[in-house]
């Protein structure tokens, strides 16, 4: 039977990032203060209690400031013998007295310091814990961890095996959710549990040569639809967030969504071969007494309650295993092959749409579907390229750890774009007698199955009407098959209103990279056509220019800025490529295959990321 | 008039809340309302709480419970 896995992280912060702001308002700060210490060790009492009451086991993640702290010591080891709780590490936590003193910046995300800094941080926390407890811990984690700190700790530390390694799509959108001063920008990486590569965390390892040795965790399992569209500060695993997102009866305190998005999770099982993950790991600022925003603090624990308590009713029905980080850890390993990719057909559990997006995640790829939009993608990140991308200060990128995109519709439209230009989008168009129909207007849903190693998305056939009378009805397979770095697209029109006549079908991708709303320099951009010896090449100058070519084997763009090549190939009838450069105002490329469709025919495309060298 | 500071709770702007956006107001103890430093939203206490239920317009779901286990894939 399959059971949710859930992992429950708990971290003893002396200085909670947002207990000192709220409750300290009006006065000068004074990470000291007694009474924010007290309250804070308080609150992780309360959530250690929470837990072990519902029968649940949880990961005590120790912050540097706690490992100064006897009380927080001593309760940790109370607790790991009495319940079985994993004593691990937290990179979260940093700001405290000792160490502002020590390293004079009120820095506190690890990913952004210095390589330097890094590591000597690193060496004085884990140094720090195993004076406290005797032995290195086996978990740490952070808000994001990223590959060159991964590999440090990896190596000096060898027996970490677990960590919190990124927040799901937390990245311009919860910048600009906190008025454009929270810097967490960590777009484009797994929703579940997977093991990073040695070169970019996001990225998962495709072979024991990637594997950079530790399995990594998001911090939250969040709402696959809320939080791709909006805050993901709104939509996860932790009641308190769905709280600030005002997702509950004010009158009843009633949130039946914190369930939903739980028992979605498991759900996910079906997709995953009878594997489903859950994790809730909620601050101690979170739980002050204070009051969060609107939610006064009886709110605020009565929720953190209500979470335990359902996990713990699952438990008690056969229907979760709670885990320690390190025990899960070793759980994946047997469970999950490299290449085996991580599956979500996501319902809308909140707005009443019906909507589904299907979300795939491998060592080459992470991929959106959406089947409101005919099954488009709408969102793709190129993991095939490996991209080297260290963040922190001293590189490139101090604070944006995001993996980059081609295509991603919030940031740089999709199908719907302001009366000019284009957005980025993998879709087709059916034409007849001068009328052009995307598919992205087409609504439907999607199933999935799984053939082999093929995982495959077959959405219910779409009708489309021409005005000049003609009706036709399309079918949508969408698959991926294990380890291949391909997406095979299938459309077959099933049926027309008559069967004499021919409709063209134009298959394209519009892509372009970055991990931000605004567009970066294309100039260094190639696009390319194959056909046998032939190839025709199209470096990007902005100059609206296209190529195309009957026959074409290949239509292809190398992007250096990002390593990466992605490429269509087609069969089906009069099949001719073509790509297009885009201009100024629409900085875009295209690539993209037409062909023609008689009724039961079809025509397959297949789109291939790799990386560029 | 004395500066503005924080009510017993610290409310948001329900403006800026439906455009996804978390921004802390002030309270004016002279007014008896709240307001948002980054728009122009001002309002008593009563009148945000209403706001705030009219943000959750598009949680038309929002109290509705699924069973997954009767979904068909």
């Amino acid at each position: 039977m399959d059971k949710l896995i859930l992992n429950i992280i708990h971290r003893p912060e002396m200085v909670p990032e947002y207990a000192e702001k709220v409750t300290g308002h009006g006065k000068a700060e004074d990470l000291g203060r007694k009474t924010l210490l007290t309250e804070s060790l308080d609150i992780f009492k309360i959530q250690q209690e929470c837990a072990h009451k519902n029968g649940l086991k949880t990961t005590i993640q120790m912050t540097y400031a706690s490992l100064f702290n006897d009380e927080a010591v001593s309760l940790a080891k109370e607790h790991h013998e009495k319940y079985g709780d994993e004593i691990a590490l937290t990179l979260l936590g940093l700001p405290c007295e000792q160490f502002r003193q020590k390293y004079k910046t009120k820095d506190f995300c690890i990913w952004m310091f210095s390589m330097e800094d890094k590591m000597a941080i690193v060496d004085d926390v884990f140094g720090k814990f195993y004076e406290r407890f005797g032995s290195y811990p086996e978990s740490t984690g952070s808000y994001y961890m990223d590959a060159e700190l991964i590999n440090y700790i990896k190596g000096k530390y060898p027996m970490v095996k677990c960590a919190v390694a990124t927040c799901w799509e937390e990245g311009p959108k919860a910048y600009h959710t906190c008025n454009n001063s929270w810097y967490t920008f960590m777009d484009g990486g797994p929703w579940a549990p997977w093991i990073p590569s040695k070169v970019n965390t996001h990225a998962p390892a495709a072979n024991e040569e990637e594997d950079s040795g530790i399995v990594a965790i998001p911090h939250l399992s969040r709402d696959l639809i809320a939080c791709y569209d909006g805050n993901g500060s709104n939509f996860g695993t932790h009641p308190q967030n769905v709280l600030r997102g005002m997702i509950y009866d004010t009158s009843t305190w009633e949130y039946p969504y914190l369930y939903n998005l739980i028992d979605q999770y498991r759900h996910l099982a079906r997709y995953n071969n009878g594997y489903a993950y859950n994790m809730m790991f909620v601050g101690p600022g979170w739980m002050n007494k204070m009051g969060r925003w609107e939610a006064p603090y009886e709110l605020l624990l009565k929720s953190y309650e209500d979470g335990c308590a359902y996990y713990g009713k699952l438990k008690k029905e056969g229907k979760l295993v709670d885990m320690t980080m390190a025990e899960f850890a070793g759980h994946y390993r047997a469970v999950k092959g490299y290449t085996e990719p991580e599956c979500a057909l996501w319902r809308d559990i909140l707005y009443g749409s019906e909507k589904q997006l299907f979300w795939y995640c491998d060592p080459f790829m992470r991929a959106c579907v959406n089947m409101d939009q005919g099954g488009a993608i709408v969102d793709l990140r190129p993991y095939a390229a490996k991209l080297e991308w260290p963040v922190g200060i001293g590189t490139p990128h101090i604070q944006d750890a995001s993996y980059p995109f081609l295509i991603q519709e919030k940031y740089r439209a999709g199908y719907f774009t302001h009366y000019a230009g284009e957005g980025t989008v993998r879709s087709a168009k059916l034409c007849w007698n001068g009328e052009e129909v995307d598919l992205c207007q087409c609504r439907t849903k999607a199933h999935f199955s799984q053939e082999g190693k093929t995982r495959k998305l077959t959405l219910d056939p779409v009708e489309i009407a021409f005005a000049g009378g003609l009706r036709i009805k399309v079918q949508t397979v969408l698959s991926f098959p294990e380890g291949e770095s391909v997406i095979r697209i299938e459309r077959k029109l099933l049926e027309s209103s008559d069967p004499a006549e021919k409709v063209t079908i134009n298959e394209y991708m519009v892509g372009c990279y970055g991990t931000t709303e605004y567009t970066e320099d294309m100039s260094s951009l190639t696009l390319s056509l194959r056909a046998g010896d032939t190839v025709e090449t199209l470096p990007y100058e902005y100059r609206c220019r296209e190529l195309s070519l009957a026959g074409a084997e290949e239509a292809a763009c190398v992007l250096p800025p990002i390593r990466t090549r992605v490429s269509l190939a087609a069969e089906g009838a009069d099949k001719a490529g073509y790509v297009k450069e885009g201009y100024a105002f629409s900085p875009m490329f295209t690539i993209g295959y037409t062909g023609t469709l008689s009724e039961k025919e079809g025509f397959t495309t297949w789109l291939r990321l790799e990386r560029a060298n | 008039m004395a500066q503005a500071g924080k009510g017993k709770l610290n409310y948001r702007c329900p403006s800026c809340f439906m455009r996804e956006l978390d921004i802390d107001m002030f309270f004016d103890a002279d007014k008896g309302e709240y307001y948002c430093i980054r728009c122009e939203y001002t309002g008593t206490e009563e009148e945000v709480l209403k706001a705030n239920q009219l943000a959750r317009f598009r949680y038309r779901d929002m109290l509705k419970r699924f069973d997954f286990d009767a979904l068909e894939d």
